[in-house]
């Protein structure tokens, strides 16, 4: 109690007090999210003060537009959104199962157990249920071709939880194919090099993949073309704005002439760099049937553009600097940071360069590359929210599709591997295991049900009978999931629902290290605030 | 033109940028309405320098600040933060399109709009079906009674910066920062901010963001024929420094510096009084001092030329004479420093003259990056300015009891050294609206002629000063807090005896505009300010088992940042004070 003497304002809550709190609040956020889980589980529409609308499924998006101010619940929250960071799914999983751990301990220790002997058990558990994992675990060769099905099945499996079907199905096809196009051998996948562009404009089902990319803005100059064909392609860094430049920066010129002067030999030399894109431009479409354009990491200035439009070039300025790399990616050639060595080496080449023009937003499509190594997923719908929906899905579904190809395996999904795994703890684990941290191995298995459980429940099941079903089958030694529509068991593998392996050893590895700091707290001491108080 | 992006970041300051904007819309209301004074209706400013000129999806025109306003999540109360103008397709069924299965709604309690925004909505529906002159005579007495109420009605509860914004926002400028999990009284430190930002996309959505803005920034073909400007564009930065946000302005900084090295960044650091209270528990005003220093030294590093704002109190300084502030109020203050930022932002947008135009309302026109390389660019090289401004100003020849114009210049800079003598200091002073005696409007040359009268007789003048002065002066609108005294006339002229009013104070309905003088100079007058800092910080961080050295660490500094810090703020020191390093040195 020293501590107490230190800050006589601190308040110091005793250990049963402690640890119902914590309970409650992992219990508590569990009630919010259990309801998202799952193809057949509730899309929550947020209306704010001021009349804004979101909508969402996914307990990322959802865990960060709440007001959380337990402390508890921030932990909880902060593991999930870190679970979703690292390995792209499974936030609604991981805030239930923490607090189905917390509320199988919450009966052992009523009963006078010590939270330390539960603690033990959890970690044996979680050590068996990871190895159970290994061998439970689907493996897939990825080699030169992955297979595109499997693929496929692991996508579906994650967007069909987000999206109404036939667009998830539509949007599977997209984000597998992104991925694939994307892939190099040998080299980690790079997300960043799928752009997400989205239109406010007709509907979700116009949502498409373009081999190429679309930008957000469009070239600045009247006369320059809005449809070009047969593109070569300059993407450069190379400032074409007359500016200051820093040397001799003074501000007070001697005489107006040699204000002038200074001036016009700094515009000349930007009129060079032009001029020098110019001359490519004319060597190599001197057939006369292909088209140019350059895309400028930074800015391009009125008189420059209009040099450029004189020559028949398209020019964009500002791009993103992300897009530098893409453009690349997607047309070939190189990104050069200066014009002084331009040769045609540097360029790329796109079949189609095309502006589309939306109220004040304009958007600049680069399509039919040849062998593209980035893509554009463009995203439409007639609303914000709507867009924003369809977003999440699309960054899930892409998470999903890499993992599996870096995993180079799946697990079975529907609730299979996790009853499975609860079969495997109590009935062949828990007998090796000597004196009470066999119920710590209980309390965990039990809590890995949790999630066939909500399934059911969300599909309106009774989720009693569905559990005994499934635990009898596992028994006769048949691996079945549930389907969510009858309730009967499935064989996950004939319905294609796969999870990613990685999700789920991530989500076993976190969940009970969390639990078991939370319980074993004994006394929560916080200065300046009362915590009792109902907030 | 000479575009300049607007960025706002955090609570206080967004209060001080709604009422900058309010100025710059009650601007561009007054240059329209046939009933307006001469100087208003040709003011001599491009509009356009802060303003850009759009379409909505259904072809409406129309023209919205260049800005990019980051606050908490709750932050934009009533306001939506896809602002007004744009507004969506009207979805037939607002229900989910992309989920089949249940849907669950949660609504919160919708804001109530107070007086003065649902006089906005009222008007603006009126004006789409204005039938005739009774409906007209209609209005006008629905105005009249509500004006009065409105006024008293901000004057009592103001709670978010939006409640008294009259201005449209682009769906672009709005950025709400959520995700944090944190009561905004606990994001309070410079490390809290720069982590929150850099969790999840914030940083790409707020450059996507700016992005939007730049891209379309030209640089003027004109200045380059002629020769007559040369041309910049710029960004000016308001951040209330004395939270996290800080830290998420110095992640902006560092992304401007990295994509937009060329355009030279104006940085104003705002702080109410209430965040300048030293806490009442020890640990707390370490981690405040710390957090001071740390926020200085990063932004300056960042920026060409950082002005600190925010005095502790404001109602105690030289501006307690002609006006009654309440420093709780977040509403009234900021209002003074919103007014001064006005001024200081005018010779940016002043249009070059031609020599044959007869009625000149402007003169000095600067760019952004002439004035920069005015006050850091020479000398000392101290790119720390201070603020001062006087309001209303008085007139130029005042009638025995009044100071002289530059004697009411207050600083809006804390921690400055009053009367010291610098002969290296560098100013820029634009006065704008100003009367010549009494109630008659000075021209600009009338002006111009007796600041360098009053700079002849001076016993301390600048090395090198530069004078902007227009004609127009601060328009009121009507969302402005009452905060002039009782000797302040209709527009803004000081009078000899006060009004006989009932109420303490004269708001928007009986002053409708003031004359104004704002002044930046850079003098060794900021030492102290600076000094505090790097005395601080070497103390709480840097020392020997110093206090705060651990609380440095959990904002993300090592050992060797903090002493990167400390040797920027000393060196911001040494140009200023040559000798201070060896007092330095010695403890």
């Amino acid at each position: 109690m020293s501590l107490k003497v230190l800050n006589p304002n601190a308040e110091v809550l005793n250990k049963s007090h402690a640890l119902h709190m914590n309970i409650n609040a992992a219990k508590g956020l569990q009630d919010v999210l259990k309801s998202n889980l799952g193809p057949k589980g509730t899309i929550k529409m947020l209306v704010g003060g001021a009349g804004d609308i979101k909508l969402t499924k996914d307990g990322n998006t959802l865990l960060k537009e709440m007001q959380i101010q337990s402390p508890t619940a921030i932990m909880i929250a902060r593991t999930a959104v870190a679970q979703d960071e690292t390995s792209g799914d499974g936030t609604t999983s991981t805030v239930i199962f923490i607090g189905e751990l917390m509320k199988q301990s919450e009966r052992y220790i009523d009963e006078g157990m010590h939270p330390r002997v539960l603690v033990d058990g959890f970690e044996i558990a979680k050590r068996a249920t990871l190895q159970f994992l290994e061998k439970f675990k689907t493996p897939v060769v990825m080699g030169d071709e992955p297979d595109k099905e499997i693929l496929k099945m692991v996508a579906r499996t994650a967007l069909r939880t987000k999206l109404y079907e036939s667009l998830a199905d539509q949007l599977t096809d997209i984000v597998v194919n992104a991925v694939l196009c994307i892939r190099k051998p040998e080299e980690p996948i790079d997300l960043f090099m799928v752009e997400i562009m989205h239109m406010r404009h007709k509907f979700d089902v116009d949502t498409r993949l373009v081999e190429g990319l679309v930008l957000d803005h469009g070239s600045r100059h009247p006369d320059m073309k809005r449809r070009a064909e047969n593109c070569y392609i300059l993407t450069c860094n190379v400032s074409l704005e007359y500016e200051k430049s820093e040397v001799n920066a003074g501000f007070f010129y001697s005489s107006a002439e040699q204000r002038e002067a200074m001036v016009a030999a700094e515009r000349r030399s930007v009129d060079e760099r032009v001029q020098k894109i110019i001359d490519l431009k004319n060597k190599v479409c001197a057939d006369n049937d292909s088209n140019f354009a350059v895309f400028n990491q930074k800015g391009i200035d009125p008189p420059s553009l209009d040099l450029l439009a004189r020559a028949g070039i398209i020019a964009l300025r500002r791009a993103k600097r992300r897009n530098m790399e893409r453009l690349v990616l997607a047309c070939g050639g190189e990104a050069v940071n200066s014009v002084d060595d331009l040769t045609p080496d540097c360029l790329g080449w796109a079949g189609l360069v095309n502006e589309h023009v939306l109220g004040e937003e304009k958007y600049t499509f680069v399509e039919n590359v040849k062998n593209p190594h980035s893509c554009t997923i463009l995203i439409k719908g007639p609303n914000d929210h709507t867009i924003a929906q369809i977003k999440d899905a699309v960054r899930d579904g892409l998470r999903a599709v890499k993992n599996t190809i870096e995993d180079e395996a799946i697990v079975l999904g529907a609730g299979a591997f996790e009853v499975a795994a609860r079969q495997y703890l109590v009935n062949e684990v828990k007998k090796t295991v000597k004196g009470r941290a066999q119920l710590g191995v209980e309390a965990f298995a039990d809590a890995l049900l949790v999630v066939p459980k909500i399934l059911a429940e969300n599909s309106g099941l009774d989720t009693q009978d569905v559990i005994i079903e499934l635990t009898g089958e596992h028994d006769k030694g048949n691996v079945v999931g549930l389907n969510l529509h009858t309730g009967e068991p499935i064989d996950p593998q004939l319905a294609g629902i796969f999870d990613n392996y990685s999700v789920k050893r991530q989500l076993i590895n976190s969940g009970p290290v969390i639990a078991s700091q939370l319980l074993l707290v004994d006394e929560v001491i916080r200065a300046g605030r009362n915590m009792r108080k109902p907030s | 033109m000479r575009e300049i992006v607007t960025i706002q970041a955090g609570n206080y300051a967004n209060f001080v940028g709604s009422h900058f904007w309010n100025f710059q819309d009650e601007l561009l209301g007054l240059a329209d309405s046939t009933e307006s004074d001469q100087i208003f209706k040709s003011h001599g400013l491009n509009m356009d320098v802060l303003y850009r000129p759009g379409e909505t999806q259904q072809g409406i025109l129309t023209y919205t600040p260049r800005l990019v306003s980051m606050g908490l999540r709750g932050s934009l109360g009533s306001m939506s933060s896809h602002g007004t103008l744009y507004k969506e397709i009207q979805e037939a069924q607002v229900g989910s399109l992309t989920w089949t299965g249940p849907v669950t709604t949660q609504t919160s309690q919708p804001l109530q709009k107070n007086l003065f925004l649902q006089s906005l909505d009222w008007e603006e529906n009126s004006n789409v079906d204005r039938l005739g002159a009774y409906e007209n005579e209609q209005n006008e007495a629905h105005a009249e009674i509500q004006d009065k109420d409105i006024v008293e009605s901000l004057e009592n509860d103001i709670q978010y910066w939006t409640d008294f914004s009259k201005v449209h926002y682009h769906p672009q400028s709005l950025y709400e920062l959520c995700g944090l999990w944190t009561d905004s009284k606990d994001f309070n430190n410079y490390g809290i901010g720069r982590e929150a930002f850099s969790g999840g996309l914030h940083a790409e959505q707020v450059n996507d963001r700016l992005r939007f803005f730049l891209e379309e920034c030209d640089h003027p073909q004109k200045g380059y024929q002629t020769f007559a400007t040369l041309t910049f564009k710029g960004i000016q930065f308001i951040v209330d420094d004395s939270g996290g946000f800080s830290g998420v302005a110095g992640e902006v900084l560092e992304i401007i510096a990295d994509d937009y090295p060329n355009i030279p960044v104006l940085l104003y650091s705002v702080r109410s009084p209430d965040s300048c209270l030293d806490p009442s528990h020890r640990k707390l005003t370490i981690a405040r001092r710390l957090h001071n220093a740390v926020s200085f030294a990063k932004q300056s590093a960042l920026c060409k030329l950082i002005v600190p704002i925010g005095l502790p109190s404001l109602s105690t300084s030289k501006m307690s004479k002609y006006l009654y502030l309440e420093d709780r109020k977040p509403y009234h203050t900021s209002a003074v420093y919103a007014s001064a930022l006005h001024s200081i932002s005018l010779p940016f947008r002043m249009e070059p003259h031609g020599p044959s135009a007869q009625y000149v309302s402007t003169s000095g026109a600067v760019t952004m990056n002439d004035l920069i390389q005015i006050l850091a660019g020479q000398g000392c090289q101290n790119m720390v300015a201070v603020l001062d401004a006087s309001m209303p100003a008085p007139a130029l020849t005042g009638t025995g009891f009044q100071q002289p114009l530059l004697e009411t210049l207050q600083p809006l800079t804390p921690e400055t050294a009053e009367d010291v003598e610098d002969m290296q200091a560098l100013e820029s002073m634009i006065i704008h609206g100003a009367f010549a005696s009494g109630s008659e409007r000075a021209s600009v040359c009338e002006v111009t002629e007796a600041v360098q009268a009053a700079y002849t007789n001076a016993v301390r003048r600048p090395k090198f000063s530069h004078l902007s002065v227009a004609q127009c002066p601060l328009p009121i609108p009507l969302p402005y807090p009452s905060i002039f005294g009782k000797f302040v006339g209709e527009r803004g002229e000081l009078l000899n005896t006060q009004v006989s009013d009932s109420s303490s104070s004269r708001g928007s309905l009986e002053v409708h505009s003031v004359p104004m003088a704002a002044r930046l100079r850079s003098s060794i007058a900021i030492l102290p300010f600076l000094d505090n800092r790097l005395q601080n910080l070497r103390k709480l961080g840097i020392a020997r088992g110093a206090l705060g050295s651990e609380i440095l660490g959990s904002w993300g500094f090592g050992r060797d940042d903090v002493e990167d810090i400390g040797e920027t703020l000393s060196d911001m020191v040494t140009k200023l004070n040559p000798r201070s390093e060896a007092s330095s040195d010695s403890d």
